[in-house]
């Protein structure tokens, strides 16, 4: 026999014989990856579209939120200066206040009109304007919108009607309301995950049962264990990326249809834009989908 | 290499035990075998011959003791260690251990190409191993439409296809006729002249017999001790 000489140069060569050995692998199983990347696909479209709608909703709470921490103490239209000015001194004096100042009707206008959700209140005509002229609040602490609600209701210069922009109790449910939000976006997202992980260790499980014998006698003869998960490592990943990439589609045809769709026949749930929620959520399900189908792939167990 | 930088490993066990603590296959089992001796292990089925080879092969790890092959200890290394021991010894099994769906060819080229990153003309010598054991016209047909012999051999050349410094060979003339047997004991003796360690587990008379060399017996292990209830 010729003696074997050892060569310096064979990490290209030994790259080819591993990547044509996992070419090899995935292509004896291509009916059963594609299967996978289908199941896979859907559960992470599903996912994704259902955490789009929670992510859109729940940006629209933490606006409202944000803007809640603006306390509004509305004007009635036949306020005078005087009692205007003595209210706003009598707001400033309350603890937890940072600050106050005018808003105008046609300042107020002007914010209705770059609105979403009250743009379609406004007309053409600009002497037509609901929006009152109000005092607004900045607030260091919440709790000191319950003062300033007394004091606005028993002063003159503030609407009969609706004196204040909200009440305490409001800020409070919106508060709980936008917690929940948060927790079910991220249960959906988790959920989705461990489904997804159940279906690809199914697949990788099945993959080591096609292949035990082989693995066997890789083993036997003294191939390095990371070349041998290698093969199922890369199905797995090919699975999430597959996968991510049904998602991601599904998730820009909804971003792109059905969500402006939502926005013109629902004025009052204004979702608002998908474009940027789209790309957070397909980045997040591309990267948890690779890490998990990826971990799961690394523990399953080789003979010795 | 030449062959006497490819020297073969030495064999070292000391006062090994394998199997469970009441029901041990050996027990205290100590011998050397020297870089390119020729040995064979003889004893009656179930003696543990072939639990020996598995040990030699670090596919199993003793309850208790030394084994050290070519200066690695196999008594320490943990399973995903064993590669490397793998990647020195050569090991011919005794159901031949091939995959159905490769050809003969690809049965020898597939660990050498997996198994030795470092081996660059891996096609040349698994096409060259398989010329030595006499299959030159067989490498496209897959192990099922082989014979027992024939199987046999492609085992044997898969073992030997990487010029192992030690090599195990499991009653590799069981399956085989008479003549068969001869080639395949000529091929060890051939490799053994290159330089490589051959311990070789059998109970063929004709072949202790018609090649002679140092054997190790093993004996029957004693019966399992049962506790009075």
């Amino acid at each position: 026999m010729t003696n074997i000489v050892a060569s310096s140069g064979w990490i290209p060569t030994y790259s080819a014989s591993v990547a044509a050995y996992c070419w090899r692998c995935w292509r004896a199983r291509a009916l059963v990856w594609a299967g996978t990347v289908a199941a896979v696909g859907a559960i992470l479209a599903l996912a994704a579209n259902a955490e789009l709608f929670v992510f859109l909703a729940q940006r629209g709470l933490s606006a409202q939120m944000q803007s809640a921490s603006e306390f509004q103490v509305f004007l009635a239209d036949g306020a005078q200066p005087d009692q205007v000015a003595a209210l706003q001194q009598q707001i400033g004096g309350v603890p937890g206040v940072r600050g106050t100042r005018i808003r105008s009707k046609n300042e107020a206008l002007g914010i209705a009109k770059r609105s979403a959700s009250l743009s379609g209140l406004v007309t053409g005509d600009s002497s037509d304007n609901p929006f009152p002229a109000s005092i607004v609040v900045t607030l260091g602490d919440p709790a000191a919108a319950d003062r300033i609600a007394a004091l606005a209701g028993s002063s003159p210069a503030s609407d009969r009607q609706v004196p204040t922009s909200y009440t305490p109790s409001e800020a409070r449910r919106l508060s709980t309301a936008l917690s929940l939000a948060q927790a079910v976006l991220v249960g959906i997202g988790l959920a989705a995950l461990a489904v997804a992980c159940l279906v690809g260790l199914a697949l990788v499980r099945g993959e080591l049962r096609a292949r035990r014998a082989e693995l066997r006698i890789l083993v036997l003869v003294g191939t390095p264990r990371p070349v041998i998960r290698l093969p199922v490592l890369v199905e797995a990943v090919s699975v999430a990326l597959c996968g991510t990439a049904i998602a991601t589609v599904s998730l820009l045809l909804v971003g792109v249809r059905v969500v402006p769709a939502v926005n013109a026949a629902l004025p009052f749930l204004q979702l608002g834009s998908a474009v940027q929620a789209t790309t957070v959520i397909a980045l997040a399900t591309l990267v948890s989908s690779v890490l998990a189908l990826g971990a799961c792939s690394l523990m399953v167990r080789l003979p010795r | 290499m030449s062959p006497s930088s490819r020297a073969g490993g030495a064999v070292v066990l000391r006062d090994v035990t394998v199997g469970y603590p009441n029901n041990p296959v050996f027990t205290g089992l100590s011998f050397d075998i020297a870089p390119g001796q020729f040995v064979y292990i003889v004893g009656p089925s179930g003696s543990g011959k072939s639990t020996l080879l598995k040990l030699l092969h670090g596919s199993l790890r003793p309850e208790h003791g030394v084994v050290v092959v070519d200066g690695l200890p196999l008594h320490q290394m943990r399973s995903w260690q064993t590669a490397e021991v793998r990647r020195r010894v050569g090991c011919v099994f005794q159901d031949f251990e091939l995959l159905p769906h490769l050809t003969a060819f690809e049965n020898v080229l597939l660990p050498l190409q997996l198994a030795h990153p470092r081996i660059r003309r891996s096609r040349e010598y698994a096409m060259e191993a398989l010329e030595v054991v006499g299959l030159s016209d067989k490498v496209d047909e897959i192990p099922g439409r082989l014979s027992g012999g024939q199987q046999q051999r492609v085992a044997i050349a898969r073992a030997i296809a990487h010029q192992p410094r030690v090599l195990l060979a499991d009653e590799p003339t069981g399956n085989v006729d008479s003549p068969t047997s001869a080639e395949i004991m000529e091929l060890f003796a051939d490799l053994n002249g290159m330089g490589s360690t051959v311990i070789m587990a059998t109970h063929d008379e004709w072949v202790l017999a018609s090649f002679p060399a140092p054997t190790l017996s093993i004996e029957l292990p004693p019966p399992p001790v049962r506790k009075a209830s």
